[in-house]
């Protein structure tokens, strides 16, 4: 997982040139057969501009198993103490000595899930902050593809007439009406597992041959 | 890597709560979570260990027959991990539930590693997971002869002199001799006769030992229990016990030895009763049943042991009621034998049982005799009432003339019992198969256990018979959550662990015994004589063995529980409060019993 640091010759703009070379699943291809990335990032802040990615989780899905011998938790060095944000994900900044560099961290995940659908909890802040220090670090965005699974458990509650209630959609709320495990929260793996789950149930809920586009309606 | 909702459930989940947190986490990495859908049929074909997270699945035999229902903590794959066999189940998903599938080189690294959990699932596998537990310590209530006496046989024979065996004494600072004629024991020889019987009466001292000794002293046999050298020496008030190894001697059991190895063993109750002179002073001792059970708890004394303790008690009031009643009454007016059925015939009474007794008598009851026994059944039975063994519901007791027969008189009965069977019969009857004789005439007894024997040895139809009465009853097929799941699938709360399940192996085990002519009434024992004969197959016997001590264990343990809360002793189980081994132990015993009650139909009840 370090080879990108032996592989000098490779100029860092070109891990994301790589990353966006692979194809994406086909629109038509069974949600089934498709690779999911579930990730999830704790945060210092929520502008994507001024605020630090204080630690990643991520798990692949694929064959509609997640396979946590490939799930990953990295903290990061962050250019700024992490502060007032300690308080909702509990991380202080002596946890930090086993921190890595987001640098890193990014490119093993950008070489190793080329070609994989990324699914997050309400992924618009996720994309963002992984879109600018993507930016600031290779000098260009990763085209992401990102599927929602907030947005997917909107649709599903709107189409079967389901009145919300306030939080009905975090995180908690959603494992707790599937009847999931729930976990602890504000710790980047743990809530990309969640997530994970969610994502399972939700495919199990639909109808048996729901494709990757399908999915990706339900989930706009 | 460290999920903690997944490490948190596989540390709760046995057998893996051994595991430190590190290798939890290593765990954890070898497997992969699958969301399984009400409806969905599980792919079963890989070579993969499925530990159920949440959920409910059924399990079906691949003629679709519900074999049992898989739920939270419970494993399926184990088999093709471990053979490399397939077997064509079905396991079909009732309620939504994650499923974790642990990859084969994570499981066998894990059993490489640890032998406990290597051990866990090949008992799992061969269904005997009791074996599972820890080794417990030899307690010292449960103490055999051969734990306190060892090879140390000081013997002289028969026609040496009295003045040698004084030499031999002193010589081996002995108190006693074991006196042997052609290796074979003949009698005994203590310090006490030798004054007694020598030096009182001036007898020289060159009289044979054999003009002395004490000729057929009981005995005991080297595997014996403690406690039941305690019970023979306070019965005949004697201090010396040759013990027996294969009926040859082996060495000598004292009192001292005894007193020496336990002063506060609490089964020196059964000597107290032995001293006890009134009804009340037996009372008294019975009072300390319960403290002294909850000690045998404290001490893990295992349940079958318990069941003999509290078993040779109830012998030991009913030995001494009886000669409390002699007293009263005079000597009986012929030979008799007390007899007990049920489970205290079988040695393993629990502390709810009630009386099932009887009087086997040397002439027919008429006139005095039926009068004597008549006043010593009386005072026996209402004394064992206020002892705390409560008086037969059903009326299978001496007090009942009914039960105060001849050789002749119990002979007719149980041939009408044999002969012309009725399931309604057979079940009021059965018990009274499981015999044992308490106090009096062993030759008696023997005489007709022999008669019964004769009668039910390979007597095709009333074996058919007592089969079908057996089958009558069934076990839950398993259990769920905190319900019991009938074979019609319906689900029940609490499980009768005598009526659903002890009382189910001890009936099947009956038939086969009777069957076979075997006199044992022991469970227990009769398995281990079924298999010794090959009238079963010893992996069998050794299945039931093992579901019998687990259920046993579960009654016992229950029971103790009931005691220390001030409760009745029930034999209702609540599921909810067993742990996670015992679940699996539970379902597994469950298992076990349907198996046998199957094969008993295949064996017994087919075409005539």
């Amino acid at each position: 997982m370090l080879a990108w640091l032996n592989n000098k010759t490779t100029p860092l703009s070109h891990i994301v040139q790589n990353f966006n070379q692979v194809a994406l699943p086909a629109g038509n291809i069974r949600a089934a057969d498709c690779p999911f990335l579930v990730i999830d990032l704790e945060l210092t802040g929520l502008n994507a501009k001024q605020d630090h990615i204080v630690s990643l989780g991520w798990v692949p899905v694929r064959h509609y198993e997640i396979v946590l011998s490939d799930a990953r938790h990295y903290l990061v060095n962050s250019p700024v103490s992490v502060g007032q944000s300690a308080a909702f994900h509990g991380l202080h900044d002596k946890d930090f000595s086993h921190a890595r560099d987001l640098a890193e961290v990014l490119t093993e995940l950008l070489q190793h899930y080329a070609g994989y659908i990324f699914v997050a909890h309400h992924c618009q802040l996720d994309l963002r902050f992984l879109e600018v220090a993507s930016q600031r670090i290779f000098g260009k965005a990763p085209k992401f593809s990102f599927i929602d699974t907030l947005n997917i458990e909107l649709y599903r509650l709107q189409k079967q007439g389901i009145v919300m209630k306030k939080d009905a959609l975090r995180l908690p709320q959603c494992l707790a009406r599937h009847k999931l495990p729930q976990s602890g929260q504000h710790h980047a793996l743990a809530d990309a597992y969640s997530c994970a789950l969610l994502l399972l149930s939700q495919l199990k809920h639909s109808h048996a041959d729901i494709t990757l586009s399908d999915l990706q309606l339900q989930s706009r | 890597m460290e999920i903690a909702e997944v490490t948190t459930f596989l540390a709760g989940t046995t057998p893996f709560e051994q595991l430190s947190s590190q290798e939890l986490a290593r765990l954890a990495g070898h497997i992969s979570v699958y969301y399984c859908q009400r409806g969905e049929t599980v792919q079963l074909n890989t070579e993969r260990l499925m530990i159920i997270r949440t959920g409910i699945f059924a399990l079906y035999s691949d003629q679709q027959t519900l074999l049992t229902k898989l739920e939270e903590g419970d494993f399926y794959g184990y088999q093709l991990l471990l053979t490399g066999l397939t077997d064509n189940d079905n396991l079909v998903c009732e309620e939504d539930g994650l499923l974790y599938w642990l990859t084969a080189e994570g499981f066998h690294q894990l059993r490489y590693q640890y032998k406990n959990i290597d051990i866990f699932f090949q008992r799992l596998f061969g269904r005997r997971l009791h074996q599972y537990k820890a080794q417990q310590n030899n307690s010292r209530f449960t103490l055999k002869i051969s734990d306190i006496v060892h090879a140390h046989k000081i013997a002289i024979s028969g026609d040496q002199s009295v003045q040698q065996a004084a030499s031999l004494m002193t010589e081996k600072r002995v108190s006693s001799l074991l006196v042997e004629q052609d290796e074979q024991l003949i009698g005994i020889i203590t310090d006490r006769d030798l004054r007694s019987r020598v030096l009182a009466a001036n007898l020289a001292a060159q009289t044979p030992v054999q003009q002395v000794m004490t000729p057929k002293p009981y005995t005991i046999d080297k595997h014996a229990y403690l406690f039941e050298a305690v019970q023979l020496m306070s019965r005949h008030n004697i201090h010396h016990l040759p013990v027996l190894d294969k009926q040859q001697s082996y060495s000598m059991i004292t009192a001292t030895d005894i007193i020496r190895s336990q002063q506060d063993h609490p089964v020196y109750l059964i000597g107290e009763i032995h001293r006890q002179t009134s009804i009340d002073g037996l009372e008294h001792c019975a009072s300390q049943i319960s403290g002294l059970a909850l000690t045998l708890g404290k001490q893990q004394v295992p349940a079958h042991e318990a069941g003999h303790i509290i078993t040779t008690i109830t012998d030991a009031l009913t030995q001494r009621l009886i000669k409390l009643a002699q007293i009263q009454l005079g000597p009986a007016p012929c030979v008799f034998s007390w007899l007990a059925f049920g489970s205290q015939g079988r040695m393993d009474q629990s502390l709810n049982a009630d009386q099932d007794n009887a009087l086997l008598l040397e002439k027919e009851p008429v006139g005095e005799i039926a009068d004597y026994f008549a006043a010593l059944a009386e005072f026996v039975c209402q004394g064992l009432a206020r002892c705390g063994i409560i008086l037969c519901p059903g009326n299978i007791m001496a007090s009942n003339s009914a039960l105060r027969l001849s050789l002749k008189g119990w002979s007719g009965q149980f041939a009408r019992w044999v002969n012309s069977p009725t399931p309604e019969a057979l079940l009021k009857s059965s018990i009274f198969f499981d015999l044992r004789v308490i106090e009096g005439s062993k030759g008696l007894f023997n005489a007709l256990q022999q008669d019964i024997l004769a009668k039910t040895h390979e007597n095709a139809l009333f074996l058919y018979h007592l089969a079908q009465t057996t089958l009558q009853r069934t076990a839950p097929l398993s259990f769920l959550r905190n319900f019991i799941l009938e074979h019609d699938g319906k689900q029940k709360k609490g499980l009768d662990l005598k009526k659903r399940g002890i009382s189910l192996i001890t009936d099947i085990v009956r038939v086969y015994a009777l069957s076979a002519g075997i006199s044992e009434v022991n469970t227990r024992q009769r398995l281990v004589q079924l298999a010794a004969k090959g009238v079963m197959d010893s992996k069998d016997t050794q299945n039931l063995s093992d579901a019998f001590d687990v259920l046993a264990q579960l009654r016992w343990d229950k029971h103790q529980h009931d005691l220390l809360q001030g409760r009745d002793v029930s034999n209702l189980l609540d599921p909810n409060v067993l742990s996670g081994l015992q679940r699996h132990q539970l379902k597994d015993s469950l298992t076990v019993i349907n198996d046998a009650q199957s094969s008993l139909k295949h064996r017994f009840c087919r075409e005539l």
